[in-house]
């Protein structure tokens, strides 16, 4: 079940000058949204921005006793910043939840996973955390960005998966180890470290270097993929990506969520 | 009061005159569970080609002020899949059904609308001949009155049911275009598609669309629609019209219907809102009676102007 309504926001929460969380009033999506799905959000006036956003699902939680969905942003254009602006109480639309989740219905505890989130892709895999710590499967948080300050480093991914389960990198060496999320990520499979699968999400540069990983050392993974989005239900066919099969893949009906080999990352 | 929103565009009856704009509605089956298909005017599907069609590499879309950028390269699952596994389910969901099609060549156009043929379950034929966003095709007989009135020549023994034509805003007269069409045959027109448009990254020099230009929509284009509307209207009094661009609001459709238009179709508001058709049904009857219209047909053309000048005040 979609919804297309009108949604009051509970609570802003601002980390810094450029990310934030916005909770809303979950309506009926919270119950119904799974890791990696997201909701078509409209901010502004309805001209400026004039397309809705599209924001992964982060989290599904209560904001004083109201059940709310998280989401986390960044704030990077006119659509994310005028997000930011709305005053508690504001209904805003929201259709949601959308797209295709990460699958994890097959794993079970005997398996171990990765997750590798690269700056504000952290996104999606908090509200996957919190699902594979329920169900009791291990999971490797790998989590990267620029600097200290582009990793939102949530107490809450430590509580799912456990603080020594959490690693850092940064390209310069703030936070965690200096480097690519990649390089960490990659020198845990050197060590010996071997994963059911992994969940990504992050710029497009990360997806690809993590593609040739996974490919490399056949891994099987599932990215969290983003593209500009008009409708965000498969009908203006905007925000496709080019598939290794030729065809293009329509990311927020396919996707977002699709296994790496799916897309021919030399022409993203 | 109990208003009449039936629409008559010659021989097509619509129960109201609410349909939405090709390309932007999908094949009505993805707004099934936002909108009740049965309560439209109409739909007119995404534009079907004889083959399926990969469209253009991205990226496709950019956001501007007030609409969007779109080179999307007509998608689509093509004519035969459309037969075969979208037409039957728009039926059963009693959809008044357009389809919207388009061709590379004159041979290509002719060759679908034979496959579409008298089809009772499709309403009618809408010649798409304005699409900025492929190399051949569309926008090739948009521009050139007398290709286009041959296009629809061409066309026209392929089917008995009513031909809408599609015309382009990209040019300097849209009532040639529109008088060819209506001789080579058509018995609807609708305008207009979407005004070629460039946007920039700044940073990177680079156009934000692959294909370099897009097709702007949106309430940006709302008045140079009406205008075109308009225009046609006036030198054809007797050619049913669908107008489209930019229609967000009952207001926006009064509008249209004012300026010479008898049915419109709404187009991107549907990527913002896909409850937004359905809900234009109801707020045009709610219009109408506050305004103690009983036959919404009656605003068709009622566009009351001042007259201008004859010369430059100096
Ligand atoms: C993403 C997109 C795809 C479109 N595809 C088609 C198409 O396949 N055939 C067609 O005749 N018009 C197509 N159009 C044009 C619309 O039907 C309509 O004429 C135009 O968008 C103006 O109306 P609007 O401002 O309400 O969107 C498309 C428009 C958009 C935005």
């Amino acid at each position: 079940m979609v919804v297309n309504e009108a949604l009051r926001i509970l609570r802003t929460v601002r980390y810094d000058a450029a990310h934030f969380s916005v909770f809303l009033q979950a309506g009926s999506i919270a119950a119904a949204a799974k890791p990696g799905q997201f909701v078509m959000i409209q901010a502004g006036d309805g001209l400026r921005p004039y397309l809705r956003r599209a924001f992964s699902v982060a989290d599904v939680t209560t904001v004083a006793g109201v059940p709310g969905i998280e989401l986390v942003v960044r704030a990077v254009g006119v659509g994310t910043e005028a997000l930011g602006r709305f005053a508690e109480g504001t209904p805003i639309p929201v259709l949601g939840p959308l797209g295709v989740p990460f699958p994890i219905e097959d794993l079970k505890q005997s398996d171990r996973v990765a997750l590798v989130a690269g700056g504000i892709g952290l996104a999606p895999l908090v509200l996957l955390a919190r699902r594979l710590a329920e169900r009791g499967i291990p999971a490797d948080l790998f989590y990267g960005g620029r600097n200290e300050s582009e990793v939102l480093k949530r107490p809450d991914f430590e509580r799912f998966l456990g603080a020594h389960r959490c690693r850092y990198a940064t390209d310069d060496g703030s936070l965690g180890k200096k480097g690519r999320v990649t390089d960490i990520f990659g020198a845990a499979l050197d060590a010996g470290t071997s994963y059911r699968r992994v969940f990504a999400c992050g710029p497009v540069p990360m997806f690809r270097a993590l593609a040739a990983i996974l490919e490399a050392r056949g891994v099987e993974g599932s990215f969290a993929l983003e593209s500009e989005m008009a409708c965000g239900f498969g009908v203006c066919l905007g925000c496709v990506l080019p598939g290794r099969d030729g065809r293009f893949h329509t990311i927020c009906t396919e996707g977002p969520c699709l296994p790496p080999t799916a897309i021919d990352w030399s022409r993203v | 009061m109990s208003v009449d929103l039936t629409v008559h565009l010659g021989r097509l009856t619509l129960k109201n005159p609410i349909a939405t704009a090709s390309g932007t509605f999908g094949y009505g089956l993805e707004f099934a569970e936002f909108v009740d298909l049965s309560s439209l005017g109409a739909i007119s599907v995404k534009g079907l080609s004889l083959r399926p069609c990969l469209g253009n590499p991205p990226p496709r879309i950019c956001e501007t002020d007030a609409g969007m950028l779109n080179a999307i390269g007509l998608q689509n699952v093509g004519i035969e899949e459309f037969l075969g596994e979208k037409l039957p389910r728009l039926h059963e969901a009693r959809a008044t059904v357009i389809a919207n099609v388009w061709g590379d060549t004159e041979a290509e156009y002719r060759a679908v609308v034979e496959r579409i043929g008298d089809d009772p379950r499709v309403a009618a034929v809408e010649l798409n001949v304005s699409c900025p966003n492929v190399v051949k095709g569309g926008m090739v007989f948009g521009n050139d009155p007398a290709a286009l009135g041959a296009l629809v020549a061409a066309v026209r023994p392929a089917t008995r049911l009513p031909l809408v034509v599609k015309l382009s805003p990209n040019v300097t007269d849209v009532v040639a275009a529109a008088r060819a069409a209506v001789e080579g045959g058509a018995d609807v027109l609708s305008l207009i598609n979407t005004l070629v448009g460039l946007s920039i990254d700044i940073e990177t020099r680079e156009p934000k669309i692959g294909f370099t230009t897009g097709g702007l929509s949106g309430p940006a284009i709302r008045p140079v629609a009406v205008r075109m509307v308009w225009e046609v209207r006036r030198a054809l009094p007797h050619v049913p019209i669908f107008g489209i661009g930019g229609i967000e609001t009952a207001e926006h459709v009064v509008e249209f219907l004012i300026a010479g238009a008898n049915a419109v179709q709404v187009g991107t508001a549907s990527f913002r809102d896909p409850g937004i058709s359905g809900r234009l049904v109801r707020d045009l009857a709610r219009w109408c009676e506050r305004h103690g219209v009983e036959r919404v047909s009656d605003l068709t053309a009622t566009l009351k102007t001042r007259p201008r000048p004859e010369k430059a005040y100096v």
